[in-house]
Order: C-alpha cells, then sequence, then structure tokens
C-alpha cells in the first residue's frame, strides 16, 4: 500500500516539477532573471566557493563536481540556465516538496536566498574536469594491460 | 553455548542443526526424486562429540545470595595504583600452572595473545613472556591500546587466516571495554578465544563478578569460568574447539587469578580431540554429485567457506564438473579466486543445476548451521539484531537448504563425483570448460575497460579522488603477496573492478556489525597474520573510524607490521554529515550548520603528525593526486621491508 502511495506521490512530484520548469522558463520573473554572465564574475572570487562548501554540496557533488551525482562540464541537465536550477531547487522545497528522502536537500529561500543560490550556481558552472584517457593515465593503461 | 547448555556436563551432545539434514532437492530442475533424497538424508552425517568436562557457572542461577559491593579498602587501592603488589603464592612453586595454561596454548598454535596488561593475569602474563625453551613466542603477547584494539586484532587475524588469536581482557572493565570490538567478531563469525582474567578474593571488588562472562554472553557462543586447574586446561582447548566449529565464533574463559599461580604439580596437559565438523552424508554426497556429472550447464555459488583447504576443494570440484562459478572474494575472505577462468556467468546462462556452498540461493544450498540456530545465549531477550523485519525482502528460500558444512561436505562429493566420471564425461567437461573461460575471460575484459572509465572522472582533482587512489595502488602491490584489510564501503569499493582478489585473505570485507573503530585494529591483526608470511596489508583507512583507537599505531609499530595505512581523510563523518544535512533540509532550516558533531574542523587534523608521535613513519597531508602516487610507492616499499607506514591523504568525501 505504502509503496503504491510512494509511486503516486513520485509521479506526480515529477509532473508538477517539470510544469514549473517548463513555466519558469518561458517567464520574465525578475526575481530569477539574473545575468549568468554578471552573476560569475560576481561570485567565482568568493561567496560560491564558501557556500558551496558551507551547504554542504561537496558532500554528494565532490569538491570540484566530480562525486556521487557529477556537476563538472555541464553535465547535469538542472544547470541549463539560473531559471531552470531556481526553480529545480524552489520546486523541491517549497512548492512540492518530496517526502523526506536521502536525496538531494531542500533549501528554501528561508534557509538559502536567491542570490546565495546562484552564487553557489556560478561556482558550480565553473567546474571543469579533463581526465586523461585511459590509455594516458599510467596506472589505468597498467590495469588493462595486466588484464590482458 | 555455555558448558552447561552445551550438554558437556550431562554427557549430551550439543544440540546441532544437523538434526535439519533431511532436506529436499526440488525435483523439478534436478531431476532428483524428494523421497530418493530424503531416503538418502536419513543417513545423516557424522556428529560432533565433546569430551565430557564440568565447568563454572554459565547461565545457572547461583545458589547463595551475591555479595554486595563495596568501596575498595586502602590496601586493594594501594595495589590497584602500584604502591602494593599483588597476592603470591605462600609456598614456592615448581611448576606454575600458567605454564600449562600456556602450553595448551602452544599445542594449538597459538600465534598471538593481544592484552591490555590488568591486574587479574600476571600469572599468566608472566608464563607467557618466561616459560618455555622460546618464550613469548607462539604464543607471542602484542601490547594493545585498548582491549577493543586487542579483540579487533584478534579478529583481523581470524578473519585473515581462518584460525583464533587470543585477546586476554582485565576482568569486568577489560570486558565491557572490548564488548563492542567482540559483538563485532559474533556478527563476522569470526573464530577467537577471549580470556578475561577474573581475581575473585584480593582485589577491587568492581574489576570482579560472579559470572562476568555474561557481560558478553549474547554474543559469544560459548563460555566457562573453571574452578580447578584442570579443568582450565580442558576448558582452554574446549573454547578452541567450539570457536573453529561451524558456526564460528568468539569463545571466553574466565580465568581464576589464583589459580593462574597455583603449583601445577605433575599434572598434565590433556590430550586435545580435534573438532569434528558435520558434513552431509555419503547418500547426499552421492545425489549432488550425480546431479552436476549429469548437468549440461551446472554453476556453483561460493560463499565464505572457512579456510584454504575449502577453497582448494571447491575449485577442484568447478573444474572436476565444469561449472561456471559466482565467486564472493570481492566481498569478504575465504571464497572462490576472483580471476580463476570458471569465474563468471560462463558462455550460457541457463543454468539447469545450481550448487551453493555457503550461500543460500541454489536448487541446493550447503550452508552450515547459523549461529542463532545452535544456541541462544541472549538470555534477557534484548534482540541484538536478530529482530526479523516482516517488510524486508529477503532471497527466495532455496529449494533444499542443507544445515551442514560446506566445507567439510566437498571432499565427500568430491570422491563421488571423480568415481563417476567416464572419459566421455570428461571430455564434455574439458570442453565447457573451455567455452566457459573465454567467456568469462571475454566478459572480464568488457567489464575491466568499463570500470576503468569510471573512474577517469575527477582524475587530476584535488582533494584526491578514491578512485584515482585505488587505481593507483594496485599496480603498486598486484605482484605482492597482500590483504586489503579495510572495509571499503565509505571509500567507493574500487577495488572490487580494478584488482584481482585470488587469495583467501585478499579482501576481509565490511563491517560486521556495521561499528566504527574496528578497521585500524583489524588492520593490525591481519599485519600480525601477515607478518611472517611474506605479505602486506593494506589499510585504506577512514578518519572517523581512526580516532577510535589510534594507540594502534603504536602497536604496529611496536610490532614492526607490514601495514600501510593511507587515510581517507574527508574530514568528516560523512554519512552522518549527510543524515544531519537531510534532516535539515527537509525541515527547512538550512544545511549549512550540519557540520556541528559531523566533521573534524577547527582544527584539522593532523595524522601524519600523530602517527609520528606514536613512532610510525609518515607523510602527509597530501592533496595532490601527483604527490600521493610518489607517497604510495614509498609507503609500499616500506611495508615490504615489513615496516608500518602511514600516508595522510586528503579525499573526496566519497
Amino acid at each position: 500500500m505504502m509503496n503504491k502511495l510512494n509511486l503516486m506521490l513520485c509521479i506526480g512530484l515529477c509532473i508538477v516539477s517539470a510544469s514549473i520548469m517548463l513555466s519558469v522558463l518561458a517567464s520574465d520573473d525578475p526575481t530569477i532573471n539574473i545575468s549568468a554572465s554578471a552573476n560569475s564574475e560576481r561570485v567565482v572570487s568568493g561567496p560560491g566557493k564558501q557556500l558551496y562548501y558551507d551547504h554542504g554540496c561537496f558532500a554528494c557533488h565532490g569538491y570540484n563536481g566530480i562525486g556521487k551525482h557529477n556537476l563538472a562540464n555541464d553535465v547535469s541537465a538542472i544547470m541549463t540556465s539560473e531559471k531552470v536550477y531556481l526553480a529545480f531547487i524552489r520546486a523541491r522545497s517549497e512548492l512540492n516538496p518530496p517526502l523526506p528522502s536521502q536525496k538531494m536537500p531542500h533549501y528554501p529561500e528561508s534557509s538559502l536566498s536567491d542570490q546565495q543560490a546562484l552564487s553557489i550556481y556560478a561556482y558550480i558552472k565553473t567546474f571543469r574536469d579533463t581526465p586523461p584517457k585511459s590509455s594516458e593515465a599510467a596506472a589505468l593503461k597498467a590495469i588493462i594491460e595486466g588484464a590482458q | 553455548m555455555t558448558s552447561k547448555e552445551s550438554g558437556i556436563v550431562s554427557g549430551k551432545p550439543p544440540v546441532d542443526a544437523g538434526d535439519q539434514s533431511g532436506a529436499e532437492i526440488s525435483a523439478d530442475r534436478t531431476g532428483i526424486s524428494r523421497r530418493g533424497f530424503i531416503g538418502a538424508s536419513v543417513a545423516g552425517g557424522a556428529s560432533t562429540v565433546l569430551p565430557a568436562v564440568a565447568f563454572g557457572v554459565g547461565n545457572a542461577a547461583p545458589e547463595t545470595p551475591r555479595p554486595v559491593s563495596t568501596p575498595p579498602d586502602a590496601v586493594k587501592m594501594e595495589r590497584e595504583v602500584g604502591i602494593s603488589v599483588p597476592s603470591v603464592p605462600t609456598a614456592t612453586v615448581r611448576r606454575a600452572a600458567s605454564d600449562l595454561m600456556v602450553q595448551v596454548l602452544r599445542d594449538l598454535e597459538i600465534e598471538y595473545v593481544a592484552l591490555n596488561p590488568g591486574s587479574s593475569f600476571e600469572g599468566l602474563q608472566e608464563s607467557l613472556i618466561n616459560y618455555g625453551e622460546r618464550p613469548n613466542h607462539m604464543p607471542e603477547v602484542i601490547s594493545a591500546m585498548h582491549e577493543g584494539a586487542a579483540v579487533d586484532m584478534a579478529h583481523g587475524y581470524g578473519r585473515s587466516e581462518g584460525k583464533p588469536m587470543c585477546a586476554l581482557l582485565q576482568g569486568t572493565v577489560g570486558l565491557q571495554n572490548a564488548s563492542m570490538a567482540i559483538y563485532q567478531a559474533y556478527h563476522g563469525h569470526t573464530p577467537m578465544i577471549i580470556l578475561a582474567g577474573n581475581d575473585e578474593n584480593n582485589f577491587l571488588k568492581v574489576h570482579t563478578g560472579e559470572d562476568i562472562a555474561g557481560l558478553v554472553r549474547p554474543y559469544t557462543k560459548w563460555d566457562a569460568q573453571p574452578e580447578t586447574l584442570e579443568d582450565t586446561l580442558v576448558a582452554l582447548q574446549e573454547a578452541y574447539r567450539q570457536s573453529i566449529t561451524p558456526p564460528c565464533a568468539p569463545t571466553l574463559v574466565v580465568l581464576n587469578s589464583e589459580i593462574q599461580k597455583e603449583e601445577a604439580g605433575d599434572l598434565q596437559v590433556p590430550r586435545y580431540s580435534a573438532s569434528e565438523v558435520k558434513a552431509i552424508s555419503q547418500s547426499q554426497a552421492t545425489i549432488i554429485a550425480q546431479t552436476l556429472i549429469q548437468a549440461k550447464n551446472p554453476h556453483i555459488s561460493v560463499g565464505r567457506l572457512r579456510s584454504k583447504t575449502g577453497i582448494d576443494n571447491a575449485i577442484t570440484l568447478a573444474e572436476l564438473v565444469g561449472a561456471s562459478v559466482d565467486s564472493m572474494a570481492t566481498f569478504g575472505p575465504m571464497s572462490f579466486p576472483q580471476r580463476h577462468a570458471l569465474v563468471g556467468t560462463g558462455y550460457d546462462k541457463n543454468y539447469d543445476f545450481h550448487l551453493g556452498l555457503e550461500i543460500a540461493a541454489a536448487d541446493v544450498s550447503i550452508t552450515g548451521p547459523h549461529l542463532k540456530s545452535v544456541t541462544d545465549r541472549d538470555a534477557a531477550g534484548i534482540g541484538f539484531g536478530w529482530k526479523e523485519d516482516p517488510n524486508l525482502k529477503r532471497r527466495p528460500t532455496p529449494d533444499t537448504l542443507i544445515t551442514e558444512d560446506a566445507e567439510a561436505s566437498l571432499p565427500l562429493i568430491i570422491h563421488a563425483v571423480e568415481s563417476r566420471l567416464t572419459t566421455s564425461i570428461s571430455a564434455s567437461i574439458k570442453e565447457r570448460v573451455k567455452k566457459h573461460s573465454i567467456k568469462n575471460r571475454d566478459n572480464r575484459i568488457t567489464s575491466l575497460h568499463k570500470a576503468v572509465e569510471k573512474k577517469r572522472p575527477g582524475w587530476h582533482g584535488t582533494p584526491v579522488s578514491l578512485a584515482r587512489l585505488y587505481a593507483e595502488l594496485w599496480p603498486m602491490i598486484k605482484d605482492l603477496d597482500w590483504c586489503l584489510a579495510s572495509p571499503s564501503n565509505f571509500t567507493g569499493r574500487h577495488h572490487r573492478e580494478l584488482w584481482d582478489h585470488d587469495k583467501p585473505y585478499s579482501y576481509l570485507g565490511q563491517y560486521p556489525a556495521a561499528a566504527l573503530g574496528y578497521c585500524l585494529g583489524a588492520s593490525a591483526g591481519a599485519a600480525l597474520a601477515a607478518k611472517n608470511r611474506n605479505r602486506v596489508v593494506i589499510n585504506i583507512q577512514g578518519d572517523g573510524d581512526f580516532n577510535f583507537m589510534p594507540g594502534t599505531v603504536w602497536s604496529a609499530v611496536h610490532h614492526q607490521l607490514p601495514m600501510l595505512t593511507i587515510m581517507h581523510n574527508n574530514r568528516a563523518w560523512h554519512m552522518e554529515l549527510m543524515y544531519v544535512q537531510y534532516m535539515a533540509g527537509v525541515r527547512g532550516r538550512g544545511t549549512d550548520r550540519a557540520h556541528i558533531g559531523t566533521t573534524f574542523r577547527d582544527p584539522y587534523i593532523n595524522y601524519a603528525k600523530l602517527a609520528e608521535g606514536y613512532g610510525m613513519k609518515s607523510e602527509g597531508p597530501i592533496s595532490d593526486p601527483n604527490e600521493m602516487v610518489a607517497a604510495l610507492q614509498r609507503g609500499v616499499d616500506a611495508v615490504k621491508r615489513g615496516e608500518p607506514y602511514l600516508i595522510d591523504v586528503l579525499t573526496q568525501p566519497r
């Protein structure tokens, strides 16, 4: 019974979240209409990095955007734009919070302002990961060759 | 079970799960008739026969009122702080009773006794260090900084070697300090012998008790509190036998302080009778052998056996019948070699007969008796993790579950197979082995390529990626005889995909009771096993775990253990940090204070300096992955020389 209820809630959440994100993309809400470039210039030097650390984003995303859920190199669809990113955060925390779970924590505006959230966003956008090819990393190459 | 519970007092054999040997094999998939199997089972296996000995208190209620503890008087306090000396025999002792206790341990080839010195076993300790032509050898005294560390060492040793070492503890206080480690070893099904000194007459009453074994009885398999020297010697042998007899677990002997100091006179060490482990019946072995031979595509799953002999026999059986094999070697010790050519799904996943050896998910599974099925010593009904969750999804019960020991059963099955193989069957099996080997090899290489690709992200990142740490270490140790002693559930488990687990001790597995504080001590215990066997131990050590009993670093240096400790220094109890984050987030109160009580900040801990203080060669903290690679090589070189080494690596959280 609980499983069915959870499934229905999850489906409902997905639908509502998707519709909110789409509507936000199309809106002109000034509160989230901040230039990404301007924001980036403002935060990379300090507050975004500190906020990323203080709010424990590194716990799942690593200190460089490589972790349980990767963020580096703009691989996350949620990081498509500031609007989508903010909509995702707020949809989770305020409009339609999911049941308590061990997923990404909720970030309502009362605990993380738009400006703070966007500072984190700009910091995340700086993450670049350039791993070597397996043939270029001595250890990985040795592992492959050792198995032949 | 206590000596009384086991039936030893009355000569009654212990309750054994062998009563369940009338299990049936599914007729649908095996072609074996249930009736035939039931009939075959009636013969049963050999029963364990244990000697009749009368020991101490067990679970029995005392017949006289227990004395009330009183504060120590001045004389006793003087002794406690070292001003006065413990009692000594009034007459000259020609042949110390504790010498005979050491002789029993020596005869049983107990290599080590880890202890934190106490005031109730000075008799035994003096014998350990001075008795015999080669004193302090077999067993050798290992200095532990905490009773929990002593038991953790025995735990790591037991998982590594499949046989017990001893932990010697001080009365009620030492036993309570060690209780969590004993609990972990019990859930790990690890053989070990715990000795607890008890000074009933001449010492602080708070260190003694009527039945101190009761402190840990729910999570030990057997205990005794012998009241004579003769019974003590037999109890030590029985503790060994019970510990190694499936289901393996810690056992406990409470040693009377005064008995240790007695004159032994002409008393001789009793003859030890080897443990008889209950195997399946000959008829059951025959049926299983026939089914394996008749099957077109048999499959064998191998869980945790008890010794290298068992693993060798499992290999022999798989090769004889040409079965593809599932191994649990990447999950824990004593399983089938991970890179054996037969390990994998094989060329065809449609198996017509599936045999489980210490794994209960097959057509026929030989799993050995479960601790709970053999003895329930939880007189207070505490539960201790045994409570079944009705909503928990469990593996389906196999068609046939045989609760006899798989390792003891293997020789019977092998013999039955060998006597039935014909030239044509052997040729067919040989062809199948060839096809399995090719397919498994191809699958293995494909999986390895995929795994390597997954390890690349964050390769150059700082702090260091754990995937890179495991990847860089492997080429340095792969040609050594190595043992990964540390649980890897908090460090990404990258070894499972990248390393080859081909020895019984390649990986010692997770925390059996999911309790921190185990890793460093268990690694030191594994290093004790490795010390004289030209083996090195790898300990990828969580910082939270390390800080429970860091004094074990000194023990590793003092005893020159070949243990490479690489700190997974993420400066947090990271799992708990995430739990608090979730909770704060769910409640909408912000996650920026989740670090309170979950992290090691202000100040950060410098583990290299800490290790240096204990006398261990060390370096760090290192956050640059390229610097780490060079440090790892220096660490590996050190342990190859038999020296412990610590590298403090600042790592990504997971």
